[in-house]
């Protein structure tokens, strides 16, 4: 395990821009989505773009310009996967309503994304206390 | 490498279910539970006339009904009114696709006005795209959860129409009351002659003209159907407070807007007789859940 502090470390960067070209890929699928859409609008759709810009682009790009390392693998993977469940989730949502329809099942995307990113935490937290 | 192929094979799990509830969402046939409820007979105790009817193009006239046909221009929207009046408020009718209540059972509005022997139909509030929403047609009851910040109409076995706000009070007490049919569309565009809707409030948040369908009384037997086109070069469609102030000027007392956009279709005697459209490029039917019309 290495949870490194020095200044010039930047492994998080590409981490970092991953987030921003999902958050960019969001963003602008959201808004021609939304111009297909005949005027109906979806705050699912239009603002999914800031799950990857909030939990994935920001937290990294900070980590990077800080020069910390990246957690460990396991709390990395269950944040990512956290993340992408709530974007498919909000950006499905989007698509459901901009339709006129609903499904109950979209609720799992909520849970999940939300369990995933809470393992996240409890994996950051738990690496850092044995490392 | 352990983690990527984790990240892999959570994404795949993802698509998988992503696609799964693309498909239980717009694929899947499922048929819900029906209500114990007893349905009033679906055929009429009003016979048609032995008379033969007269039939033009726009207008069908026998002892127990009278329906004119008047294509209005307003707001750059072709708009087709049907002027219904009924001896027996039996004659106002609604019907599923495939006879059969559920969620992705559909069927055009001409083929469900077919299969019914139909003078006049309408598309209807298309309650299979959702999962909530009160459902009643012919004093059945289907589905009696209620969807929230919705409006329901419920027409009364009278013939009169009443507005209510679904979860304030319950379908099963509707029932009880007397509704024939209630629909979970809205909002409610006139009560008691005012408009209920603003310039800001839109199905869906659609803050755009688009293909309406509507309905509304003047007294009980004496409704009005309406269909407006939208989404093509020759009608732009109208916002729901064009609709409200159209209904208010033909002297409806309450009007309610069902399904539009693609969805609004009207059929008259076998014909359509408006452009139905998805996209504005193609002119061709959507299949739907439900019709109103009207028929012996």
């Amino acid at each position: 395990m290495t949870l490194s502090t020095s200044a010039t470390d930047r492994s998080a960067l590409p981490t970092a821009f991953i987030g921003l070209a999902a958050t960019l890929f969001c963003a602008v699928f959201g808004g021609v989505y939304e111009i297909f859409s005949h005027g109906v609008w979806s705050g699912f759709m239009v603002y999914a773009f800031l799950f990857p810009l909030v939990l994935e682009a920001i937290p990294f790009c900070w980590l990077a310009l800080r020069g910390k390392a990246l957690p460990h693998p396991w709390a990395l993977n269950l944040h990512h996967a956290g993340t992408a469940t709530l974007t498919v989730g909000s950006i499905f949502e989007g698509v459901l309503a901009i339709y006129g329809t609903t499904n109950s099942l979209t609720l799992v995307y909520w849970i999940a994304g939300a369990a995933l990113l809470a393992g996240g935490l409890v994996a950051l937290l738990l690496t850092r206390k044995s490392a | 490498m352990k983690q990527s192929r984790f990240l892999i094979l959570y994404g795949l799990v993802l698509v998988l279910f992503t696609l799964y509830v693309a498909l239980d969402t717009f694929v899947i046939t499922r048929v819900y539970t029906v209500s114990d409820a007893t349905p009033q007979a679906a055929t009429s105790a009003v016979l048609p006339t032995t008379a033969p009817a007269i039939v033009t193009a726009t207008s069908y006239s026998d002892a127990n009904i009278t329906i004119t046909l008047t294509e209005y221009r307003e707001h750059d929207t072709t708009i087709y009114v049907a002027d219904v009046t009924l001896t027996s408020p039996e004659l106002l009718k609604t019907a599923l696709a495939e006879d059969s209540f559920g969620r992705n059972i559909s069927q055009k509005t001409s083929e469900m006005a077919e299969a019914n022997g139909a003078i006049l139909a309408i598309n209807g509030d298309y309650y299979g795209s959702r999962e909530r929403g009160y459902v009643v047609r012919n004093g059945a009851l289907y589905r009696s959860s209620a969807s929230s910040d919705t409006e329901a109409l419920a027409i009364m076995a009278d013939g009169s129409f009443r507005v209510v706000q679904e979860g304030v009070v319950a379908a099963e007490a509707l029932v009880e009351d007397g509704a024939m049919h209630v629909f979970s569309f809205g909002p409610a565009l006139l009560v008691d002659g005012e408009i209920a809707v603003t310039t800001r409030d839109e199905v869906g948040k659609a803050m755009e003209d688009n293909p309406r369908t509507a309905i509304g009384v003047y007294e009980p037997g004496h409704y009005v159907l309406l269909v407006a086109d939208g989404r093509t070069r020759q009608s732009d469609g109208l916002t729901l407070y064009d609709l409200a102030e159209f209904m208010q000027g033909l002297g409806v007392t309450t009007a309610y807007n069902l399904d539009g956009g693609g969805s609004s279709s009207m059929v008259f005697m076998g014909e359509i007789i408006n452009n139905p459209t998805t996209n504005g490029r193609k002119i061709t039917e959507r299949s739907v859940s439900d019709i109103v019309y009207i028929g012996y």
